[in-house]
C-alpha cells in the first residue's frame, strides 16, 4: 500500500562560515573588517529568511533490470519513480530500501535573490553563497531524518545521490518531486530544462542496507548530521552501532 | 452565444502572445456583464451569495488509498479506470456533494506529455464525473508545474495558452463550472481565470493554498488575492488545500472583507502520518466539521475538502449545512489596489501618496536610463520612493524613441522584485496600457481615461475587463474646463461611462488636472472646487491630483506646491501624485493625517517628527548618510590590506586606496576633492581605472577574491557616480567607450556571473545594456542590430542551457554578423566556446573587460 511522504521542517540557526567562503572561492586572503560584516549579515539574513522543509519518503526495492539498450535500472515498490543508470546501479547495489527526499529553503531565499540581482550585485553573491551552505545544511537534515527512518528497522544507510550526477539522468525530477507532492508541499517548481526553482532546493536518494556499508559512518564526532541526529536519544543507539 | 471558442478577444488570436492587438473597442460593456451560463437556478443563487453550496473531498489521496503509485500520472485514470474515477465521485455524492471535482489536477499539455491529449482527458473525466449522478460538474484546474516570469521561465502568455486549452476541453466536454485551485502565484491564477473568462462562459471558482505564516509560496496574502480575483472576475474565490481547516479558518475571514464574490474553503484534513504502512490524516470528521462551522459563521458560502477528506467528511459537512442560511456579511468598499504581496487600501477620509519619479518626462537621468536599458537607477528611484513613504509607485516609459510597450512590462517585472508597492501604469496607448496590466500579479491603477469619447471607449473596457482602478482626467476633445463646473461635467461623462462598465465607483480616480497658477490665477480655486465638487456630486469616486504644475513659472516651487498639496486636502482630495522624497510634501502629507484624524492619536506624527524644529530641519536621510560616509577615516581606512595608510591631505591616493579596499562610502566626497583641482579625465584616467587595473592584477594573482574584485567594482562605481553628477551639473558629457549588451541565456535563471562582468564592464566605461536573464535569442539580436553593437556577452551556468546559447550565437551570425560574442560561465570552457561558435571565451569577469577591451578599443 502506497503511504504519503513525510512532511518535516527543520530549524536551521548557523552555517559554517569557513564553508560559505570556500564557495566564495577564498583562500586566505586578508579581507577588510565591511567585507566581513557584510558576509556576516549576509549569512544572518538568510538563516532568517530561509525555511527548511523537506518531504520524504522510503521504498521497497522492488528489483533491478535492464532497459532495451542496456541501461541498468533499479525499481522501487509503489511508485512510479525509478533509478536509472550504472551509478544507480552501484548506488543501490544490495540496497533493500531506497530514501527519496527534496528539500527547500523556499521561495523567499529566491525573491531576495532576485531583489538583489536588481540592486546589489556584491550582496547577491555572498547571499548565494550563505543559501547555498544552508540548503546543503538541510540536505544533511533531511538525509539525517532517513538515517533515522533505517535504524528503526535495523538498517544501515550509504550517502545522498542526487540527479544530475554521475549518470543519474536529470529527467528523474519531474517523477520524483511528483512521488514527494514536492509542488504542492514545498512550492519547487520545474522549468522545461528541468531546474528547480526555489534554485536552493536539492533532490536525493539515499540507499538502506543490512549491513553497515563503507560510506556508513564510523563515529559520530565529525558526522554532518549529528546537528540533526535524534536516533541516540530515541533509540539509545547510533547509526553505526 | 454558442460556441464558446469564437466570441473573445483570446480566441481570436493565434497563439494569445499578441496582447497589443486586441481592439478593445468591440467589447466594450461586454467585459463585465459577461452573461454567464448558469445551470441553473440554485447555482445562480450560490453565485450571488444567496445559497450555500457543497463540494466534494479528496481525489487524490482516495486514488492513493486505492493503490495508485506515487508519483503516477493519476488523469491518465480517466482513460484507463474510469470505472474507479466514477465511484470515488459517487462514494461523494452519496454523502451529499452537490458538486464533484473533475480528477484533471494535472491534466495540462507538458505533465501529460505523450500519453495522453489534453481534450481526451477532459472528455473522459467530465464523462466520469458525469456518470456519478452528481448535480454539478467542477472540471479540476491545477497549477502548470512551472513557475512563471519574471521569478522563473514561464510566459505570462504560455501559461495563459495552457489553461485556455484546459478550458476549451472543459467546455466542451460539459462541465458546469471551473474550480481552478492550489494556486500559489497571482499571476498564474490570473493567467488562468482570464483564460475561463475570455474562452468560456461558465462560472469560474479560484482558490489559492497558503502556508502557516498566512501567504502563499510566492508571498501573496489572503487579502490580496480576494481583492485581485474578485475583482478580475472569479465568480466564487477562497482557499484550499493549506492546512488544516482551524488554521484556514483565520486566513479565509481575512479574505471576506476584500472579496465581492462568494468566499469558499476546502481545507486538508491536517497533516498525514504512517501508521503501520498506512497513511493517516491528524483532524478527524468531527473536529473539521467544527472548524467549518466557524468559517460558515463567518460568511463562507462554499465549502467542501481537500487532501486526507473522505466521504465522511463531507456526510459530516451536509449536516452542517441543513436547514442553514448565508450568513450576511460586509464588503469593504473603500478604494483598495494591490501588488501580488501588498494591498493598499484608503478608508475614506484618509489620503494616499503615489511616487511620481518613474517617469521620463523632464528629468535627464531618467530618459538615459530608460534609453540605455540600464535599469539601475530606475530600481533606486523605486526604492527610495518607497523607503520616503510612496504608497503606489506610478511607471511611465513613455519616449518616442524605445519600444514602450515592451520597456514598460520589464520595468513592471524588475520592479516588482524591488518593492511591494501596487504599480500605477501610466501610458497614453491603449494597447500598451492593456499589455501591461494583462500580466500584472495584482490590481494596479490605470493612469489614464480622459472625457474623450475615442480614449474612453478605448480604456475604459480595460479596467473594466481586467479589474483595475482607474484615474480619469478631466479633459475632453475641448481641452481643460476653466470652472470648476465644466470639470464636473466632464467627470461626469466618465463616471456615466464607467457605471456603465460595471466598474465600482471606488475604483474610479478623477483627476482635476493641474494648471500654474502663474498664468492664470483663478486655476487654483478652480481646481479645489472642482475636487470638492465631485466628490459631493458623484458620491463614491474617489479623487487624485499631480501638484507640481501649480506653481510652474514661479521661484521657490516647492513652497507653492506645498502650500496648495494642503489646500487640495482640505478640499477632499484623497490621492496625490508627488515625489515622495522631497522632505516638504511629505510634511504636508504626515501633518495633514494628523488634522484629518487618520493618523490616530497623532502616533506615526510624534515618532517620525519629535526632534524637528526649523532650528533642526528635515534631515534628508541620503544626506545624512552621505554625510557621514564623507568622513572618510583615513587611518582606518586601507587596513586589513597591509598597506601604509595614504596622506590623508591626498585625495587621489586616498581614492586609490578606498578602490583597492573595496570601501565605496568615502568616494563621493574624495571625487570631490580630485575634481576641485582635476579634469575628469584625470579622475577616470589617472585614479579610477588604474586602481581597477591593480585589483584586476590582485584577482589574477590570487591575492583578491571574488567578493573584493565586486567590493573594489563598487567603490569604483560610486566613484563614477560622483564624476557623473558633477559633469550633469556642468552640462559636460563623458565619452561612453561603446556598449556591449549582456545577458544569460534562455531558460537559463542563473544571473549572478553576468552581474558580476555588467559591474566590471561599467566600471571601465562601457555602456552595458543589461538584457536580464532567460533572454530570448531573438530579443539579443534585435538589440544588438537596433544598437548598433560589436560585441555582446552571453553567460549560461547549466549544461541543459548551453544549446540555448549555441541557438542565440547561430542566430546572431545569420542576422548581425558583424558581432563578435564572449561566452562564459560555471560549465563553459574554451571547447564548448568552440562548439557553441562563441569568439571568445572568458573564464571570468576580469578577462570579460579585457576581451572587451581588446574588441572596442581598437
Amino acid at each position: 500500500m502506497p503511504v504519503a511522504p513525510t512532511l518535516t521542517s527543520y530549524q536551521i540557526e548557523d552555517v559554517d562560515r569557513g564553508e560559505v567562503l570556500r564557495y566564495l572561492g577564498y583562500r586566505d586572503q586578508e579581507v577588510t573588517p565591511e567585507l566581513d560584516a557584510r558576509l556576516d549579515a549576509a549569512i544572518a539574513s538568510c538563516l532568517a529568511i530561509g525555511h527548511a522543509r523537506a518531504s520524504i519518503a522510503v521504498y521497497d526495492v522492488a528489483g533491478r533490470e535492464e532497459l532495451p539498450d542496456g541501461t541498468p535500472q533499479v525499481t522501487l515498490a509503489d511508485t512510479a519513480l525509478t533509478l536509472v543508470g550504472k551509478s544507480m546501479q552501484r548506488h543501490m547495489a544490495g540496497a533493500r530500501k531506497v530514501g527519496v527526499f527534496a528539500v527547500t529553503i523556499g521561495m523567499g531565499v529566491e525573491r531576495e535573490l532576485k531583489r538583489l540581482s536588481l540592486t546589489d550585485h556584491l550582496g547577491q553573491v555572498l547571499f548565494d553563497a550563505a543559501a547555498t551552505t544552508m540548503v546543503e545544511r538541510a540536505a544533511d537534515a533531511a538525509e539525517a531524518t532517513l538515517v533515522g527512518m533505517a535504524a528503526r528497522e535495523g538498517l544501515y544507510t550509504n550517502f545522498r545521490f542526487s540527479p544530475g550526477y554521475g549518470d543519474m539522468p536529470m529527467q528523474t525530477q519531474p517523477v520524483l518531486l511528483d512521488a514527494l507532492d514536492a509542488r504542492r508541499r514545498l512550492g519547487i517548481t520545474l522549468s522545461p530544462t528541468l531546474l528547480m526553482t526555489p534554485t536552493k532546493s536539492v533532490t536525493a536518494v539515499v540507499g538502506m542496507f543490512d549491513a553497515p556499508q563503507p560510506s556508513t559512518h564510523a563515529s559520530c564526532a565529525d558526522c554532518f548530521c549529528r546537528a540533526f541526529c535524534n536516533l541516540r536519544a530515541t533509540t539509545g543507539r547510533t547509526c553505526h552501532d | 452565444m454558442t460556441d464558446a471558442t469564437t466570441k473573445t478577444p483570446a480566441a481570436g488570436r493565434t497563439a494569445g502572445k499578441n496582447v497589443g492587438a486586441i481592439d478593445t473597442r468591440k467589447y466594450f460593456g461586454t467585459y463585465d456583464h459577461r452573461t454567464l451560463r448558469v445551470k441553473d437556478d440554485h447555482l445562480r443563487r450560490v453565485l450571488a451569495g444567496q445559497d450555500l453550496l457543497l463540494f466534494d473531498g479528496a481525489m487524490g489521496t482516495q486514488l492513493q488509498a486505492r493503490g495508485l503509485a506515487a508519483g503516477e500520472v493519476p488523469e491518465l485514470l480517466c482513460l484507463t479506470n474510469p470505472q474507479q474515477i466514477t465511484q470515488i465521485h459517487q462514494a461523494y455524492v452519496q454523502a451529499g456533494s452537490e458538486v464533484v471535482t473533475t480528477n484533471t489536477f494535472g491534466a495540462s499539455a507538458p505533465k501529460l506529455g505523450d500519453a495522453a491529449t489534453v481534450e481526451e482527458v477532459f472528455s473522459a473525466a467530465v464523462a466520469c464525473a458525469k456518470a456519478s449522478g452528481a448535480h454539478y460538474v467542477a472540471a479540476d484546474i491545477g497549477p502548470t508545474g512551472s513557475l512563471l516570469e519574471p521569478m522563473g521561465t514561464l510566459p505570462f502568455d504560455d501559461a495563459y495558452e495552457l489553461f485556455a486549452q484546459q478550458v476549451r476541453a472543459a467546455d466542451a466536454a460539459g462541465a458546469d463550472l471551473f474550480i481552478i485551485e492550489t494556486m500559489a502565484d497571482l499571476a498564474e491564477a490570473k493567467a488562468a481565470v482570464l483564460a475561463a473568462k475570455e474562452c468560456s462562459d461558465l462560472p469560474i471558482f479560484c482558490t489559492m493554498t497558503f502556508d502557516e505564516d498566512g501567504r502563499t509560496f510566492l508571498g501573496t496574502t489572503p487579502e490580496v488575492a480576494a481583492k485581485t480575483l474578485s475583482s478580475l472576475g472569479a465568480n466564487v474565490v477562497g482557499i484550499n488545500c493549506s492546512l488544516g481547516p482551524k488554521d484556514v479558518a483565520p486566513l479565509v475571514r481575512r479574505m471576506l472583507p476584500w472579496s465581492s464574490v462568494p468566499v469558499m474553503a476546502q481545507a486538508n484534513a491536517g497533516l498525514p502520518h504512517v501508521e503501520d504502512g498506512v497513511t493517516l490524516y491528524d483532524i478527524k470528521p468531527a473536529e473539521y466539521c467544527e472548524a467549518v462551522r466557524d468559517m460558515l459563521d463567518a460568511g463562507v458560502t462554499v465549502i467542501g475538502g481537500c487532501c486526507g477528506t473522505t466521504p465522511a467528511y463531507i456526510a459530516g459537512e451536509r449536516d452542517l449545512l441543513a436547514g442553514r442560511t448565508p450568513v450576511a456579511r460586509d464588503v469593504c468598499r473603500d478604494f483598495a489596489v494591490t501588488s501580488s504581496q501588498r494591498l493598499v487600501s484608503l478608508p475614506a477620509g484618509h489620503v494616499g501618496v503615489i511616487g511620481e519619479r518613474i517617469n521620463p518626462t523632464g528629468k535627464r537621468r531618467m530618459k538615459e536610463a530608460l534609453r540605455s536599458g540600464n535599469y539601475d537607477y530606475v530600481m533606486q528611484e523605486a526604492i527610495s520612493q518607497t523607503d520616503a513613504g510612496a504608497q503606489v509607485l506610478d511607471v511611465n516609459a513613455g519616449l518616442p524613441e524605445i519600444d514602450e510597450s515592451a520597456t514598460l512590462r520589464r520595468l513592471m517585472a524588475d520592479l516588482q522584485g524591488v518593492t511591494n508597492l501596487p504599480l500605477q501604469v501610466d501610458s497614453a496607448v491603449p494597447a500598451t496600457i492593456e499589455a501591461a496590466v494583462r500580466s500584472y500579479p495584482g490590481k494596479p491603477i490605470i493612469n489614464s481615461t480622459n472625457g474623450k469619447q475615442e480614449t474612453m471607449d478605448a480604456v475604459i473596457p480595460i479596467a473594466a475587463h481586467y479589474g483595475c482602478a482607474l484615474v480619469a482626467l478631466t479633459i475632453d476633445e475641448k481641452g481643460i474646463p476653466q470652472t470648476a463646473e465644466g470639470r464636473l461635467e466632464v467627470a461626469r461623462r466618465i463616471v456615466a461611462a464607467t457605471d456603465a462598465a460595471g466598474i465600482p465607483r471606488q475604483d474610479v480616480v478623477v483627476d482635476c488636472l493641474c494648471m500654474a497658477a502663474s498664468t492664470d490665477q483663478s486655476a487654483p480655486r478652480a481646481i479645489l472646487d472642482g475636487i470638492t465638487l465631485v466628490k459631493r456630486e458623484l458620491p463614491g469616486v474617489r479623487t487624485v491630483l499631480g501638484v507640481s504644475n501649480i506653481s510652474f513659472g514661479l521661484p521657490f516651487r516647492p513652497l507653492v506646491n506645498a502650500t496648495f498639496l494642503a489646500a487640495a486636502f482640505a478640499a477632499g482630495l484623497d490621492l496625490c501624485i508627488i515625489n515622495p522624497c522631497q522632505q516638504r510634501m511629505m510634511d504636508v502629507v504626515n501633518s495633514w493625517r494628523v488634522l484629518s484624524g487618520e493618523d490616530q492619536s497623532a502616533q506615526a506624527y510624534v515618532a517620525g517628527y519629535a526632534g524637528r524644529s526649523d532650528a533642526a530641519p528635515a534631515t534628508d536621510a541620503a544626506a545624512a548618510g552621505a554625510a557621514a560616509a564623507a568622513t572618510p577615516a583615513a587611518g582606518a581606512s586601507a587596513q586589513g590590506q597591509g598597506e601604509p595608510a595614504p596622506a590623508a591631505d591626498d585625495p587621489v591616493a586616498q581614492a586609490r586606496a578606498m578602490v583597492l579596499a573595496g570601501r565605496k562610502g568615502p568616494m563621493p566626497a574624495l571625487m570631490h576633492d580630485i575634481l576641485a583641482t582635476h579634469d575628469v579625465l584625470f579622475a577616470i584616467n589617472d585614479v579610477l581605472i588604474p586602481a581597477l587595473d591593480e585589483v584586476g592584477v590582485r584577482f589574477e594573482k590570487g591575492t583578491f577574491f571574488l567578493p573584493q574584485l565586486m567590493a573594489s567594482a563598487e567603490a569604483a562605481k560610486a566613484g563614477f557616480n560622483t564624476i557623473k553628477e558633477v559633469n550633469d551639473a556642468s552640462g559636460v558629457e563623458v565619452a561612453s567607450k561603446g556598449a556591449v549588451a549582456v545577458c544569460t541565456v534562455k531558460g537559463d535563471i542563473h544571473d549572478i556571473g553576468k552581474n558580476i562582468v555588467k559591474m566590471l564592464l561599467e566600471n571601465y566605461g562601457y555602456n552595458v545594456i543589461d538584457l536580464g536573464r532567460d533572454v530570448e535569442p531573438q530579443v539579443v539580436v534585435d538589440t544588438v542590430v537596433r544598437e548598433h553593437l560589436q560585441v555582446v556577452g552571453l553567460s549560461a551556468l547549466m549544461t541543459a542551457t548551453v544549446p540555448a546559447m549555441a541557438d542565440t550565437i547561430a542566430l546572431l551570425r545569420e542576422q548581425a554578423p558583424w558581432c563578435k560574442v564572449i561566452v562564459g560561465g560555471a560549465v563553459l570552457n574554451p571547447e564548448y566556446a568552440k562548439m557553441v561558435g562563441a569568439d571568445y571565451y572568458a573564464k571570468d569577469a576580469a578577462e570579460s573587460a579585457r576581451i572587451v577591451g581588446e574588441i572596442l578599443d581598437q
